[in-house]
């Protein structure tokens, strides 16, 4: 994944860009020199020209990044997922400001000089907005804590804040390396396995793998199919007979097929021989600091799994 | 029925109970076939004598359930199949072709994403025989007495589409974002991880259904001989649709909202079978249940065997298989004209 627009979005952009009003010409080739600097910054990474003024997040995870990263008075407009007051860190910082529904026309809407947008926003969308010259930043979803590291440096550096990159890279170690379980060669780790809604599971190549290992837990969806995220049948369930079970039982308020095998009579049998972990999906979903209490939370449970172990 | 009948007792007991024999067979494959190999006398043993054991809570919480749900399903299904074809005479009538099945997941998935089946388990079923109800009586409004072929698919593909779009409508309004993503798979009917108190609350409602079905079998074989002749024979044809439609609206119903809506056995099971009953619909009806139950055990066998993951869908497995099948049936019919 590409993470910066290069001048060639540029170029696409003054072929669009005839169907605009005039005023869209000065913003275009505001927006080709943007592009361009971001490609100089990329490449000889000095810091050069000003902050983007007018930044649009058509993703929830880079939201939060915006949020972090960026002055307020820069923010145009974030999705509407980040005032849903279930999340209440994000929802307290994303109050009062300007929201979308992840549409290019709402997007342009606020003549952005910053967009960006996650690997899984509509890429019908994406083109829209690359076609007319907004500089488009993608985010991808990263799979280890060196790509968490890697994305937020390369938001901060989209944003002309490098500095506060490197703070909240540096805040995220320091939580990182106060959560994670201590390595104790004598003591094996916990077997482990996570209940994802719909019968999935994650396995090896995912950040949440890596939780797990910090937090001194194997990922026993390695011994299944291959993938990231593989079907976990109740009956594999079953016969792991894995010492955790990790799942997000916060869930949804609304009725959820994919929660009924939570319901499962089955699952309430294993729950007398394993311990069920709760461990709320928004902690680790988008790349934040609060990944570092997923291997908090994750950790503390498998001290307590292993206390209970140990008086029975 | 224009085919030459055979003499009085073919179809009759040795055919029912090989078929009873083979529903057997496929019920015990269906629970001895998984994706986890444990040891299964082991298993039995441990759940008789109470032992908490994971092979135990496998084989009675997941395995059982779920060979119990396939054969009752495919029983409705395949009795269910017989019992439109006898009522509508066509070949054509399944509970999936003509809109049953789409009616009851309208209403089995109008009952769960209310939360209705959250506060009231039953509620899960019961709207899953409502939809069907109201499907089959407006199946019958459209095409019954004996409408051609082509009355009969139009109204199948009406409400099959009406209640696609209805279902879609629902799923729009849940307040679940997820809810039409979860669906879409839920709709090709699957038996994973299904549960005992799943068989509870649809087992009771299909039996009631078998019943109202089976006990019509002497009036749909004087119906075959037309309406008129049914009627001089004493039947009250009223009284037969009433508990033809309703027969399969329960069965249908309950089947459909713990399983998802899965075609083609109803369509295929009772054609295969009706030759070796004599084609007397009424004898077709036992007969096309435990057909169904064997069919669909054994292609919820195939969805755990097959390489392929996330398992097949049920329904996309009958569909494999039905969906040619139909093809054949059609030019058949197109060339008999």
């Amino acid at each position: 994944m590409r993470a910066f627009p290069t001048a060639g979005d540029g170029e696409r952009g003054a072929a669009a860009g005839a169907a605009f009003p005039r005023n869209w010409g000065r913003r275009r080739v505001a927006a080709r020199l943007c592009a361009l600097a971001l490609a100089a910054v990329a490449a000889v990474s000095s810091p050069v020209l000003a902050k983007p003024q007018r930044v649009v997040s058509l993703n929830q995870c880079a939201d939060e990044l915006v949020l972090r990263l960026a002055d307020r008075d820069a923010i145009a407009s974030i999705t509407w997922l980040s005032q849903d007051p279930r999340e209440a860190d994000m929802a307290a910082a994303a109050a009062g400001l300007s929201v979308n529904d992840g549409l290019a026309e709402q997007a342009l809407a606020y003549r952005p000089d910053l967009i960006l947008v996650g690997a899984f926003t509509d890429p019908a969308t994406v083109a829209l907005l690359r076609q007319v010259g907004a500089p488009v930043v993608a985010l991808d979803v990263p799979e280890t804590f060196d790509a968490v590291r890697r994305q937020f440096r390369d938001v901060a550096a989209a944003l002309e804040e490098p500095a506060r990159g490197e703070a909240l890279v540096a805040d995220l170690d320091r939580r990182l390396a106060a959560a994670e379980a201590p390595v104790d060669a004598s003591r094996p780790p916990l077997r482990a396995i996570v209940l994802r809604p719909g019968g999935f599971t994650v396995g090896p190549g995912s950040l949440v793998d890596e939780i797990m290992r910090r937090a001194g837990m194997i990922n026993l969806a390695a011994r299944l199919d291959v993938g990231a995220y593989p079907q976990l049948p109740l009956e594999k369930l079953v016969m792991l007979d894995a010492d955790v079970a990790v799942v997000d039982d916060e869930g949804f308020a609304a009725p959820a097929l994919a929660e009924a095998a939570l319901a499962h009579p089955a699952v309430a049998a294993l729950a007398r021989r394993m311990r069920f972990v709760s461990l709320p999906s928004r902690l680790w979903t988008c790349p934040g600091p609060a990944l570092a209490d997923a291997v908090r939370v994750l950790a503390e449970a498998g001290a307590a799994a292993r206390r209970g172990r140990a008086e029975r | 029925m224009t085919a030459a009948r055979r003499p009085a007792d073919a179809g009759g007991r040795p055919l029912l109970l090989a078929l009873a024999g083979l529903t057997l067979v496929a019920f015990l494959i269906s629970l001895a076939v998984g994706y986890v190999r444990f040891d299964l006398v082991g298993a039995l043993e441990d759940a008789i004598h109470g032992r908490d054991s994971l092979a135990a809570l496998a084989l009675t919480e997941l395995r059982l359930p779920r060979a119990a749900l396939g054969a009752a399903v495919g029983f409705s299904l395949g009795l269910a199949g017989a019992a439109m074809q006898g009522l509508l005479r066509n070949p054509l009538a399944d509970p999936g072709v003509v809109g049953v099945s789409g009616g009851a997941a309208l209403g089995a998935v109008v009952a769960f994403y209310s939360g209705l089946a959250a506060a009231l388990p039953l509620a899960l079923p019961l709207g899953g025989v409502a939809g069907a109800a109201v499907a089959a009586i407006a199946l019958y409004a459209l095409a019954g007495r004996g409408a051609g072929t082509m009355t009969l698919i139009l109204a199948g593909v009406t409400i099959n589409s009406f209640a696609g779009a209805l279902t879609a409508l629902a799923l729009n309004l849940s307040p679940n974002p997820y809810a039409a993503t979860e669906i879409m798979f839920w709709l090709m009917g699957s038996l994973a991880d299904r549960s005992l108190p799943h068989l509870y609350l649809a087992g009771p409602l299909s039996l009631i259904g078998w019943a109202l079905m089976l006990s019509a079998a002497p009036a749909l074989d004087a119906l075959s001989l037309g309406e008129d002749t049914a009627q001089s024979l004493g039947f009250d044809l009223a009284r037969l649709r009433a508990r033809l439609i309703a027969g399969s609206a329960l069965a249908v119903g309950a089947g459909v909202a713990v399983s998802g809506a899965i075609g083609f056995v109803g369509l295929v099971v009772p054609h295969l079978l009706r030759p070796l009953v004599g084609h007397r619909p009424g004898r077709l009806l036992l007969a096309s249940g435990f057909g169904g139950a064997i069919a669909l055990l054994f292609a919820d066998v195939a969805a755990r065997l097959l390489p392929v993951h996330p398992e097949l869908k049920l329904g996309v497995i009958t569909a494999l298989i039905g969906a040619p099948f139909l093809f054949g049936l059609i030019d058949r019919m197109r060339r008999e004209g």
